[in-house]
């Protein structure tokens, strides 16, 4: 046990001793922030009010109507232009010319053909953001629909009535009663949760494979299997480099607590208005969750770091470990695939089944777990498959182990891979 | 513990695919000699190296270490190995890669943190401690691995090829340790091809050919065996005269010319005495003439001889 020991406190005091380390440690959440909380922030600031014309070639009532109903949100500045066929085309040169010159977001074209098919046009600076393209479509839907239905003798205030805007709040349910976590929140924490567990994974147990083949290359795996068997060298350096994994997590989350705890000292600092500061919503993360996601960690990171320690035992440079590793990391990158299906539907049987699958569960389970409410059996019975198939791959992967680090030369066939497991 | 026999290697053997490797070969090391495990690339001498260390596992047979079949890992504390390929972490820092290389071998760590500085200071590299090994001349790099092999003061060194790729003042240093540590009491089993550094620093040798035994045994019972009457002769002038003389067969058996001197094997019963009288008596103007016991060297090539010389370049 001393032998593994040595070999944990070396992989793990190596480790967090480097560069590498630090500036993990401090990005890792820097980087999560920036893709979970940039892309809603930055859609929300850039900027304001956007000031839209209405083209109208229609006559009528349709474009006042338009300006109206775009009017109503803060996010249009709308102004009406009425014009009829024949000067559409110099109206649209110079609201273009505007357009180019800034003093115009875009304007929108309406002809009599919209009421009939539908069709609109809108021209603008910029048509890639998608909410803005969808707010323009939705209003013009329901003026459309006004229109139409007032054209047939209906009654304009009747049906604006009916119109009436709806907005579904979203809420989780679970066993324990509906928990005031909304829709957002929650798929906001999921995604976290599996893009984080994917990472972290993929990271350390990748740093198993460049371990093995450091040690290969150096020949000094020949000393060490010398003083200790190779299952003793590959235990010590997937438990040290996992550990080093393990300390980086509770590192940020000792940060987040305190942030939490001294928020409204932060939010001082940070010049944040208190109302605004009441409204950051924060996914609530409860102690199962937690745990479920360290355990996940723990068993995924072992059961990928002995597939990725027999993929650095089979080759002889880094080189080669690129061509090699495919079929691991194809493995962990299947489970990322599917997750935006297990987001969507997280009680589906796709999402079900790959909760089930070993190589997949570790970043599937937590977030169904997240998302929706899973019976704990299930759970159970996920983790226990995990860990049972987590022992039998680290079993095997030892084997193979054992024999390719004192190979060098031509790679292996997996059928060779295989007989080196059956060898005595 | 005081088992006399530190190694003792019982008929293994070993084939890699197909290919035999060593066969059949028996091996007994008594404690505190110097072993010089002798052959040409390729006999064998790193795979009976690597099976007594427990590194591959012999086909057939069985290795014993200080009297017991626990293996190499078992006594990894006592034994100081230094493989024929070297290596070492090189990010590491000088200091760290020994405590824990010592620490592998199931040193405690406090204790071979200290030895760590002790052997740091004996070979110079003091104030290397807290430098990265690769900061390090391949010389000073050279001498790290030393440390790392003797650390822990084994009672039973295993070098394989030691000399390969040391610069005079390291070998010369190696060789120092060497002996320093037999005169302690520690046994070495070292291979090499180089036979002067073996008969420099052997007592016993044992030379392997194509994976068997070709000879074994102390190196003065060695040489007596190998027999015969054998001359160096050197001349100042006159050699094209003493030619005939070396060509007679029924005087000379074998001539191994090395340049300034020629090393004589003598044919059966033939004497010494006669040879110098003939020798005198060619009109060549000698220089020496020396009763030598055999070379190692010669030794080694004539029982190798063809055999094993066609393996080299297999290795």
């Amino acid at each position: 046990m001393r032998k593994v020991w040595a070999v944990v406190r070396r992989e793990f005091l190596e480790r967090v001793r480097t560069r590498w380390f630090l500036i993990s440690t401090v990005l890792g959440p820097v980087f999560m922030i920036a893709i979970t909380v940039l892309p809603t922030v930055l859609a929300a600031r850039s900027g304001g009010t956007r000031s839209v014309a209405v083209v109208d070639q229609a006559g009528g009532s349709l474009g006042e109507r338009l300006v109206a109903q775009l009017g109503t949100g803060n996010r249009f500045d709308a102004a009406l232009v009425r014009v009829d066929s024949g000067s559409a085309s110099s109206a649209q040169d110079s609201l273009t010319r505007l357009v180019r010159l800034k003093h115009l977001d875009g304007f929108l074209v309406v002809t009599p053909a919209t009421v009939e098919s539908g069709s609109a046009e809108y021209r603008g600076r910029n048509v890639s953001s998608l909410r803005d393209m969808a707010l323009i479509e939705s209003v013009i839907r329901q003026v459309v629909v006004v229109e139409r239905l007032t054209r047939s003798g209906i009654d304009p205030a009747l049906v604006q009535e009916a119109q009436s805007r709806i907005d579904l709040h979203t809420l989780r349910i679970t066993k324990g009663g509906a928990t005031g976590e909304t829709g957002e929140a929650t798929f906001a924490l999921a995604y976290i949760v599996g893009f984080v567990l994917y990472m972290a994974i993929f990271l350390y147990a990748v740093n198993v494979m460049r371990s093995v083949i450091d040690e290969k290359q150096t020949r000094i795996i020949e000393v060490l299997v010398s003083s200790m068997r190779p299952f003793q060298l590959m235990l010590g350096k997937v438990i040290g480099v996992g550990g080093v994994g393990l300390f980086q997590f509770l590192i940020w989350g000792g940060a987040a607590a305190l942030l939490f705890r001294y928020r409204q000292a932060v939010f001082t600092v940070l010049g944040v208005p208190p109302e605004q500061a009441a409204q950051i919503q924060l996914p609530p993360i409860g102690g199962d969750l937690v745990l479920l996601v360290i355990a996940c960690f723990v068993l995924g990171y072992v059961l990928y770091s002995a597939l990725f320690a027999v993929v650095g035992a089979s080759v002889n440079t880094e080189a080669e470990a690129q061509q090699a590793q495919m079929p691991v990391t194809m493995l962990l990158v299947a489970a990322i695939m599917v997750f935006p299906m297990v987001l969507n539907d997280p009680s589906g049987s796709t999402a079900v089944a790959m909760g089930l699958i070993p190589y997949f569960s570790p970043i599937i389970l937590p977030i169904r777990f997240a998302t929706s409410e899973i019976p704990i059996d299930e759970v159970a019975l996920s983790l226990a498959i995990l860990a049972v198939s987590t022992l039998a791959v680290v079993w095997i992967a030892g084997r193979i182990y054992r024999v390719g680090i004192l190979m060098y030369g031509k790679r292996p066939t997996f059928a060779e891979m295989l007989r080196w497991a059956r060898e005595p | 513990m005081n088992h006399v026999q530190i190694v003792e290697i019982e008929r293994i053997t070993k084939r890699f695919a197909g290919h035999l490797a060593v066969s059949d070969l028996s091996l007994s090391v008594p404690r505190g000699v110097v072993f010089g495990l002798l052959g040409p690339n390729g006999a064998g001498k790193t795979t009976t190296i690597r099976m007594v260390m427990n590194i591959i596992i012999p086909d057939e047979g069985v290795v014993r270490l200080f009297g017991d079949g626990l293996g190499g890992r078992h006594h990894s504390a006592r034994i100081g190995y230094l493989p024929e390929e070297r290596g070492l972490y090189k990010k590491m820092r000088v200091h760290d890669v020994l405590t824990f290389l010592a620490e592998a071998k199931g040193v405690a760590r406090a204790s071979a943190a200290r030895k760590a500085d002790e052997w740091l200071e004996r070979l110079d590299l003091a104030s290397w401690r807290l430098r990265k090994v690769e900061e390090l001349s391949k010389g000073m790099q050279q001498k790290v691995q030393f440390i790392a092999t003797m650390l822990h003061e084994p009672e039973l060194l295993i070098l394989d090829e030691p000399f390969a790729g040391l610069d005079p003042i390291n070998a010369q240093a190696l060789k120092d340790v060497i002996v320093e540590l037999s005169r302690a009491g520690s046994t070495i089993i070292f291979s090499t091809h180089q036979m002067d550094v073996a008969e420099k620093i052997c007592d016993h040798v044992c030379i392997i050919a194509k994976g068997s035994k070709v000879l074994d045994g102390r190196l003065a019972d060695v040489k007596q065996v190998h027999g015969g009457t054998h001359v160096a002769v050197a001349f100042d002038c006159g050699e094209d005269l003493a030619l005939p003389v070396l060509r007679d067969r029924s005087l000379v058996a074998k001539a191994d010319d090395y340049g300034p001197f020629a090393e004589l094997a003598l044919a059966e019963g033939a004497s010494p005495h006669v040879l110098l009288e003939r020798l005198v008596g060619s009109g060549a103007r000698l220089r020496r003439f020396e009763r030598v016991e055999p070379s190692l060297h010669r030794i080694f090539l004539d029982r190798v001889g063809a055999a094993g010389a066609e393996e080299v370049g297999h290795a």
